[in-house]
């Protein structure tokens, strides 16, 4: 029993992965050095200071920890660190200035086909890309704060881009003043919650041909586009926050061809369009909340079952917008702020079935300019005329049981 | 007689201003015509001009080639246009251009294609990313199937 009590402390002691400290007074002096020296299972402990390093190498499972914050400036050469390892974490560094270019997409952290890392708690600054994460499976960013001066989209890069990967946790990071704050193509099995992504040139979060992924409890703000979804099946979307996406062209979120999706509790809140959907099937959406949005919803291509039940409309100038008189998409069950009809027996459920499209809309879809005319008696005279004897909008796009009630649900 | 003078000189203003000429396309403001994406990526863009003169933009070389594919009018247009990979932010004849798919080249809507204005220039740039050259038509053909 001693004996083993012995060889556990000795294995305590001298165990068999090493610290090499790296600061500008010891022995070694660069982070480039420090990950010559290490081997396997190793720490690279970086003390605070300035390392003027790029094209840091690592193909080696060790830790990368830096104590107190220590500055990686890139002094706009190429990248910053370079991974190609499994089993690593990067660690507690800011890392900053990195190179802009057209044709190669420079960034501070590039992960290149690598298993189970961990990257958290960085301070990512001025950069052009912040991480790229190519090829590689089971990885957490979690922690991380990703900035640049993106002022024009074609000369900046994305906060956290992640290219042909799988089983992605991406967590707690905060991404602003970039093109596009998170960035997903041909990504599958991946998590993205309780991030911020925040003025953003283009879009806060970006997926192009991503199957199978959740994003939840993220906040999308102020952002040039807001959220684009497109070319994807089977993404869950709950407990998100899209506000504040103001432009001609700017959207809370948008989907384009997407199949199979499940969109719920999110907030859409002053968006000029909260949610636009284009070519989408077989998607339902529930207690979502549209809160004084320009058009809560605006349906721009061939929509194929939508089920929208108990979401919140309210004050939005156009609760739906409509392009075609066909209609396979089916409202029951909302709570719709302009509903003007009554509830006789009390049971919560208005008696009177509600058309959330407005006559209206279609003459905006035809010739935006005509908007300015949107507060004007003569518009709240054909909408309702249109509401009392329907002929262009879609016969059955109506909700038979609009809900009296705001529906108080968390979101 | 100055009523005459004074038409001609009215109609050599408003002539010129009828010709068919690309719009430049508005980085950063523009949507693509096809996929509705913002176009952002100088290196990539692309571009037709009706003959009536109206621009469409796009933010990829494959939006485009899509988009022509899926209305078949090709024959409509004056200007189809791409952006060279060499020299980002200008926009070359597709229809003479060289194209190259590499995977070490990513382009925005994942076909990982670019343009060259010079077939030597695509040449190099195959010798350094690898990958295989193509022709518009070729690129068409491509992504037909």
């Amino acid at each position: 029993m001693r004996l083993i009590v012995f060889l556990f402390l000795l294995n305590s002691f001298f165990g068999f992965s090493n610290t090499i400290e790296v600061c500008s007074s010891c022995a070694v002096s660069t982070i480039t050095e420090g990950v010559a020296l290490a081997v396997d299972g190793d720490t690279v402990l970086v003390k605070s200071g300035i390392y003027k390093e790029h094209n840091i190498g690592v193909d080696k499972e060790i830790y990368l920890l830096g104590e107190d914050n220590p500055v990686v400036d890139g002094e706009y050469k190429g990248y910053v660190f370079i991974l190609n390892a499994n089993n690593f974490t990067l660690e507690g560094f800011t890392i900053q200035n990195v190179e802009q270019s057209y044709t190669k997409d420079y960034s501070a952290v590039r992960v290149l086909s690598s298993k189970y890392f961990t990257i958290k708690n960085n301070i990512l600054k001025n950069v052009f890309f912040g991480f790229m994460i190519e090829k590689s499976k089971f990885g957490l960013i979690t922690g991380n704060t990703v900035s640049s001066h993106a002022k024009e989209e074609a000369s900046s890069g994305n906060g956290i881009h992640i290219w042909h990967c799988s089983d992605m946790r991406i967590e707690k990071n905060h991404l602003s003043h970039l093109r596009d704050g998170l960035y997903f193509e041909f990504v599958s099995e991946s998590f993205i919650s309780n991030n911020t992504s925040e003025n953003n040139l283009r879009y806060g979060l970006h997926f192009m041909f991503s199957n199978n992924n959740e994003y939840h409890h993220n906040e999308f703000r102020d952002n040039g586009a807001g959220v684009a979804v497109m070319f994807s099946k089977f993404i869950i979307m709950h407990h998100n926050t899209f506000h504040f996406n103001w432009g001609t062209a700017s959207y809370g979120l948008l989907l384009k061809e997407i199949y199979d999706a499940e969109i719920h509790h999110n907030y859409f809140e002053q968006n000029t369009i909260g949610i636009n959907i284009d070519g989408c099937t077989r998607m339902n959406y529930q207690n979502n909340h549209f809160v004084r949005n320009g058009w809560a919803i605006k349906f721009t291509g061939g929509c194929y079952s939508n089920v929208f039940n108990y979401n919140n409309f309210m004050s939005n100038s156009f609760n739906l917008s409509y392009n075609s008189r066909i209609n396979d998409n089916k409202f029951e069950a909302n709570y719709w702020s302009d509903y003007t009809g009554y509830d006789l027996d009390r049971d919560g459920i208005g008696d009177v079935p509600y058309r959330p499209v407005k006559l209206f809309s279609y003459v905006v879809n035809q010739t935006p300019e005509t908007i300015i005319l949107l507060r004007s008696l003569f518009v709240d005279l054909i909408n309702f005329s249109e509401k009392v004897s329907p002929i262009f909008t879609p016969e059955g796009l109506v909700d038979e049981k609009p809900i009296m009630h705001e529906i108080h649900d968390k979101y | 007689m100055k009523n005459i003078f004074l038409s001609i000189v009215f109609l050599l203003i408003i002539l010129p201003s009828c010709k068919v000429e690309p719009t430049p396309i508005g980085y950063g403001q523009d949507h693509c015509h096809f996929c509705d994406m913002t176009v952002v990526d100088k290196s990539h863009a692309a571009q037709y001009t009706t003959k009536k003169g109206k621009s469409y933009s796009f933010d990829a070389i494959e939006c485009m080639a899509r988009q022509l594919i899926n209305d078949n009018s090709e024959e409509k247009m004056e200007f189809i246009q791409v952006a060279n990979f060499a020299e980002p932010g200008n926009l070359i004849d597709a229809r003479t251009a060289t194209f190259l798919v590499s995977d070490k080249i990513k382009s925005p809507m994942g076909e990982n294609l670019s343009a060259f204005n010079d077939a030597k220039i695509a040449q190099k740039h195959l010798e350094e990313f690898g990958g295989k050259l193509y022709t518009w038509a070729e690129i068409k053909a491509k992504l037909s199937k």
